[in-house]
């Protein structure tokens, strides 16, 4: 029986025409996988409303500096639409991760896909690139609309602009990686409240206070702990956006220098290093799962 | 083909909830070529026990193995096997054609249209086949359940209440399908709670009760279970002898059974008595009859 069952490989193949109908195969996996992922992302209501919201809320903003003829306030508008897209990309790049993957958990659809010869490493995997995939689909939208305003405005930001749209790229990989992790773990609403909330901002600004006050001669030793206790916690945190106190000015001036690249490298180390770490605890959660 | 070796499955929803035993020590065996269904009440054990011999529930205990192998979620074991679940938790988002494709496509081959096509038209989803799975009704997701399982050949098929949320002509369709599968050499394990079902379709039974295989054998040994009855129908005016079992009067005409011992008996009695007898034939447990002896203790298997 085993020879019968492992034969699906081996009969009639020698090994390198195993090997690539193997490679065949999973590529073939991970193309249906990502087609049925498109698909949700496609019908996912929660996911058009969202954007369908934020456009508006943008477009309301945005449209009327369009219209004024001034150097300063073109810079401006573009600086801040921008700004706002790229934070809405963020935000959407979560939701898509966080929504497949609890959708999937919560119909129990998924003992479909693992009764057949598709692993559940593979099924993850399609999710984390097709979020990715529409992630930087939507980069590349807004990176061409604020190109195509810099050079109606002749505004010469071109450069800062694919630093930033680089750089949100890579901070919405995270972000996917980071929420695909969460949402194995808990329920969405906590997994969203983690990501939003409980962020390394927000333990590096609650350390930043119990130091200063601890500095200014409080000797509490509750306060103390509290101190380490949230310097850890930020330490564990992922982060967005790694290099941020080095990058922050060019978001603002739209001016990148020579060396300021190498902080999109960086990020991009941080990153993969991060994606990897929230795949495979994210895999091991969802192999301990029942998906019955 | 499938062994399963003093397989236990404890559950336990929280941490400070009572462990409930989903299976308490079930052994079963198929055999290569069977139609092996798998009986019990509700809560029995049958869902889990099919859910552990496909590798989706880790047993807490005990050994399967399948085809020789460990049967662990997503391996390639599953390239030669089927299983349409018991509820239609499919991809709710996709339109009947685009899971067909979904769920073929799983198995890393390409599939052509026109096989789909022609499968659903088969299944009666032709005209459905651009409506999501989210507008269907049960028995339409059912039916994309079976293409689903049809389009590969299979060497083993697990069906969880195929028949569940069927009409009677799809019902029917789907037995003859089953036939055809079973007659090309796939190995069919069922879950059902329609005996007269598996009466028509399996060849062996394992009954569960209480997470445990009180009985597995052909299901012919089942129908006879050694006690070979005879049923009777006669004019009953006077007294009925009390070997006579399981009466029932309508009008002047009793119907009864009696065991194969005292048939010579009875027809001393109805000759002497000029009692007018209607028919006396062989009568034979049905499954259901069985199935109600075994669970209730009032029988067991030589």
């Amino acid at each position: 029986m085993t020879s019968m069952a492992n034969g699906i490989w081996s009969n009639g193949f020698g090994t390198e025409r195993v090997e690539k109908r193997r490679e065949g195969s999973v590529l073939e996996l991970l193309k249906a996988n990502m087609l049925a992922h498109f698909a949700y992302y496609r019908r996912s209501r929660l996911l058009q409303a969202f954007l369908l919201v934020f456009l508006l809320m943008t477009g309301m903003n945005s449209l009327p500096p369009l219209f004024y003829d001034s150097g300063v306030e073109n810079f401006n508008t573009l600086q801040a639409t921008y700004a706002s897209l790229n934070w809405f990309l963020l935000f959407f790049a979560g939701g898509l991760s966080l929504f497949i993957i609890s959708s999937h958990l919560r119909n129990r659809s998924l003992k479909m896909v693992f009764t057949k010869p598709c692993s559940p490493a593979l099924w993850l995997g399609s999710t984390f690139l097709s979020a990715i995939t529409v992630s930087l689909l939507l980069n590349v939208v807004i990176f061409a609309s604020a190109m195509s305003l810099s050079l109606i405005w002749h505004l010469p930001v071109r450069t800062a602009l694919l630093f930033i749209s680089l750089d949100t790229f890579i901070a919405s990989v995270a972000i996917i990686a980071y929420l695909m992790l969460l949402t194995t773990l808990v329920h969405p609403a906590i997994a969203a409240t983690l990501a939003l909330i409980f962020n390394a901002s927000l333990f590096y600004d609650a350390q930043f206070w119990a130091e200063s006050v601890v500095r200014s001669g409080n000797p509490n030793l509750f306060l103390r702990v509290l101190d380490r206790l949230f310097q850890v916690l930020y330490l564990l945190a992922p982060m967005v956006h790694a290099f941020d106190n080095k990058t922050e000015g060019i978001y603002t001036s739209l001016r990148v220098a020579h060396g300021d690249w190498k902080y999109i490298l960086y990020s991009l180390g941080y990153t993969s290093v991060l994606s990897v770490f929230c795949y495979l605890l994210a895999l091991f959660a969802l192999l301990r799962k029942q998906h019955t | 083909m499938i062994l399963a070796e003093d397989v236990h499955m404890r559950f336990r929803s929280g941490l400070l909830r009572r462990q409930v035993k989903a299976l308490n020590g079930l052994s079963l065996e198929v055999h290569e070529g069977d139609f092996f269904a798998l009986v019990g009440q509700n809560g029995a054990g049958k869902s889990t026990a099919m859910y552990c011999l496909l590798g989706m529930l880790k047993p807490t205990s005990g050994k399967v193995r399948v085809m020789g192998q460990t049967p662990e979620p997503g391996s390639p074991l599953y390239q030669t096997l089927g299983y349409l679940p018991e509820e239609p938790h499919y991809h709710l988002y996709l339109t009947v054609e685009e899971a067909t494709r979904y769920y073929a496509s799983l198995y890393g081959k390409r599939i052509s249209d026109r096989t789909i096509n022609e499968t659903l038209d088969r299944l009666g989803l032709a005209q459905f086949k651009h409506l999501r799975l989210a507008k269907c009704s049960k028995g339409m997701k059912q039916k994309v359940g079976i293409a689903q399982c049809l389009l590969h050949e299979t060497r083993l098929l697990f069906l969880d209440e195929p028949t569940r949320g069927l009409d009677p002509l799809a019902v029917r369709d789907f037995r003859e399908t089953l036939r055809e599968i079973h007659l090309r050499g796939t190995t069919i394990v069922m879950n059902s709670h329609v005996l007269s079902e598996i009466e028509m379709l399996a060849n062996r039974v394992a009954i569960i009760d209480r997470g445990k295989v009180v009985v597995q054998d052909e299901l012919s040994n089942l129908l006879t279970l050694n006690k070979e009855l005879y049923s009777v129908t006669f004019e009953a005016n006077g007294t009925v002898p009390d070997y006579v079992s399981c009466v029932e009067r309508v009008g002047s005409l009793a119907k009864g059974n009696i065991p194969r011992d005292k048939l010579y008996d009875f027809m001393e009695f109805t000759r002497s008595c000029g009692v007018p007898l209607h028919e006396c034939s062989l009568k034979k447990n049905s499954l259901e009859d069985s199935f109600f002896n075994i669970i209730k203790g009032e029988g067991s298997l030589a």
